[in-house]
């Protein structure tokens, strides 16, 4: 049993600490406070992390990134996300994806995607799954053929022919490759019958729609993507065609980076956010003296004390994905996070009232309620037990 | 004797400004241009349109030319309103509550003509007869013609146009309807303006948490009967089910505790032929119904997947309106 940090590990952290403190924070309120969803975005904030290694932290050292571990990954997610939890999720979000392809695809796609992704300091990533019908039907789906996603890819000689279109695609406007999941047979269940296709925002047929305007976590844009006989060439297949699921999202057996990742980001990005109103909260109480009151040290308690056992639970995660160890762990502590996030903003409003601060954590804590601790990522993780 | 049942009378105003709410104020209220824009304006037609419907004086005795509607029937009114728009629901409960205290006053003839006339409540501290000093977060500061000023012994009627009163604007938008701060600086009220020293105000604004935690049910249990997912309606789904079935439960509970706070302000007796506890249930309902209804909300809002976070949509501005109730 070892709970230290390695050097290592501490220096990413103190970087993270630097950065957020210096450069995000500074801007979060006022990011947020803008009205046009498709203007939230600073590309000189993103260009200034990148240089300092925070876009292509996940990549692997072999493939010219930094290489860092899962409990240097969480750390620095938490650290970023105390400044700005959607900020930190612009970046964490290339590390997802980096995870992808640095798991699942072959060299030859690796060395057309990987080398301008550790080029390109705006270079961002994205995957689609999600479309208008289909939501809860993609994570769990039924055995219906005709229930989850509906993007139709069909084979026409050395390429893929895509039409239809993506809702509430992360980074959807602004990325520059995406992993886009497409049904290649209609006619089986969901889980047979589609396939990833790396998609590349200059692919001829494919553009972005709206961006949609969320009251939560506005620096992190979400839009539609839509494509029109767009066309994607056979080598940029992921995997096996009709073999989507088994690379990613899948529920239970993930073999990828991106599914394994993602419920540890958003674990530690809630992390992040307690951790911020937890300081907030104690800060306030002491300069306005009321934290001389029984009922405030109370609720000071509490969000201490589930904001520590949630830290606890999120580096036990990162621990056991670099031990390489399965378990229902990491949805467990997705879902948690969920609750905990939640509370710990809600009690930190209770003591300062509506501040645009207390307003912003509570509506980016609210993000989880569909992406981290809803009804079906719930069910997921208990068939996972 | 125990009955719940509503008077001819509640069920009818109930069922009009229902009517008035889906057919009027809603399509307006929650278009997505104005669920989206950061500034939502008074939608001050439509408070106007209510007033003449006799919402502002709904209170005032039959005699003085309103309802005499007691605090159970303000309580149903300030629902169905919230239901539609917290902002119109909140600057009407205000008024209507002080409007009486305008009877046998020479404010009540311009009070009743003008359908743009609002009251607000404050206190400030009086020497022989001049005001000074300063409230802030007044409801319906900004939009008041007239203010009841406590003064600790009385109470005095002051015309916003009095020399010596300055409203601002409360900063931020962490209110329902209208908020402000209100400054008295050498301000001379005359004698006449005196009346009789401020009982306690029965207060609707639960009411007004109950009229949000519905609408986002209402909006959760249409959107659950018609949203196919995993091959059925996800109503049809336990996890979703439930959610519906623990907002349905907090919603009762939370009517049941704001209807009894009002039927016992107008039953003070209640108390002394010992029907009721000796215990402020206004309090009660103040504590329970706004905490209740923002667990409503983010459990509809939870049912919509990523729609719930959507500005276009209304649910993101349920779980806001019932924040604001909660921590304002």
């Amino acid at each position: 049993m070892d709970f230290e940090l390695s050097d290592e590990q501490r220096r990413w952290q103190a970087k993270a600490r630097k950065f957020a403190t210096e450069d995000i924070r500074p801007v979060s309120l006022a990011r947020d406070a803008i009205e046009d969803p498709a203007k939230t975005w600073d590309w000189d904030l993103f260009t200034k992390g990148s240089k300092l290694g925070f876009r292509t932290m996940a990549v692997p050292k072999q493939w010219g990134g930094e290489g860092t571990d899962f409990v240097t990954q969480a750390l620095v997610m938490a650290e970023l996300a105390k400044a700005d939890s959607a900020i930190s999720k612009s970046f964490s979000q290339c590390w997802k994806w980096s995870h992808l392809i640095a798991q699942s695809c072959t060299d030859e796609q690796k060395a057309r995607f990987l080398k301008p992704f550790l080029a390109d300091d705006t270079f961002v990533l994205g995957k689609g799954i999600s479309e208008y019908d289909a939501g809860s039907d993609n994570r769990l789906p039924p055995d219906d053929p005709r229930a989850g996603l509906k993007l139709k890819a069909e084979r026409r000689g050395d390429e893929w022919i895509l039409n239809g279109s993506k809702a509430y695609i992360a980074n959807g406007n602004i990325g520059k490759l995406f992993f886009i999941d497409a049904r290649t047979n209609p006619n089986v269940p969901l889980k047979q019958g589609i396939t990833m296709f790396l998609v590349p925002r200059d692919t001829p047929g494919f553009r972005s729609g709206k961006v949609f305007n969320k009251s939560g976590w506005r620096f992190y844009q979400n839009g539609e993507m839509i494509f029109e006989n767009a066309r994607v060439p056979h080598a940029n297949v992921v995997g096996e065609v009709n073999g989507a699921t088994r690379k990613s999202g899948g529920s239970g057996g993930d073999t990828t980076g991106g599914d394994l990742f993602g419920d540890l980001e958003l674990a530690a990005n809630a992390l992040g956010i307690c951790d911020d109103a937890c300081e907030s909260a104690l800060k306030h109480a002491r300069e306005t003296k009321l934290f001389d009151r029984q009922l405030v040290q109370l609720k000071v308690n509490r969000m201490h004390a589930l904001t520590e056992a949630l830290r606890s639970f999120v580096l036990r995660v990162a621990w056991e994905h670099d031990k390489r160890i399965h378990s229902p762990n990491p949805g467990l502590a997705m879902n948690l996070s969920t609750d905990v996030v939640q509370e710990v903003t809600e009690i930190y409003m209770e003591l300062v009232g509506g501040t645009p601060h207390a307003d912003k954590l509570v509506r980016d804590a609210f993000i989880w309620s569909h992406l981290a601790g809803d009804t079906v990522q719930r069910l997921k993780t208990a068939r996972r037990l | 004797m125990f009955d719940l049942r509503l008077s001819p009378e509640q069920l009818e105003i109930r069922d009009t400004v229902r009517d008035f709410v889906t057919r009027e104020i809603r399509p307006v209220a929650l278009a997505s241009a104005r669920l989206e824009a950061f500034d939502r304006p008074l939608l001050t037609g439509l408070l106007e349109e209510a007033s003449r419907m006799g919402l502002r004086t709904l209170a005032l005795s039959e005699d003085a030319g309103g309802a005499g509607a007691d605090a159970l029937t303000r309580c149903i009114v300030t629902e169905e309103l919230a239901a539609g728009d917290p902002d119109i629901a909140a600057i009407l409960a205000h008024t209507a509550a002080l409007a009486p205290l305008l009877e046998g006053t020479p404010f009540l003839p311009p009070f009743l003509e003008d359908d743009g006339f609002h009251l607000a409540i404050t206190d400030c501290n009086a020497a022989q007869g001049m005001l000074e000093g300063v409230a802030a977060g007044v409801a319906n500061a900004t939009i008041a013609k007239l203010f009841v000023v406590r003064t600790g012994s009385g109470a005095l009627l002051v015309p916003r146009e009095t020399k010596g009163v300055a409203v601002r604007e409360q900063p931020g938008d962490w209110y329902h309807g209208s908020c402000g701060e209100v400054t008295f600086s050498n301000c001379r009220v005359p004698a006449a303006n005196s009346i009789a020293a401020v009982g306690t105000i029965a207060s609707v604004l639960p009411a007004i948490s109950l009229g949000i935690g519905r609408a986002a049910y209402e909006a959760a249990l249409e959107y659950a009967r018609i949203r196919v997912q995993g091959g059925k309606p996800i109503i049809e789904h336990q996890a979703i089910a439930a959610k519906l079935e623990r907002i349905a439960i907090s919603l009762e509970i939370a009517r049941a505790a704001v209807w009894r706070a009002a039927w016992a302000s107008d039953h003070p007796e209640a108390i002394a032929d010992r029907s009721l506890p000796d215990l402020s249930l206004q309090a009660v309902a103040e504590a329970y119904a706004p905490q209740a209804m923002l667990a409503a909300a983010k459990d509809a809002a939870e049912c919509f997947g990523a729609m719930g976070v959507m500005r276009d949509m209304p649910l993101h501005k349920y779980v806001r309106d019932a924040r604001i109730c909660l921590h304002s």
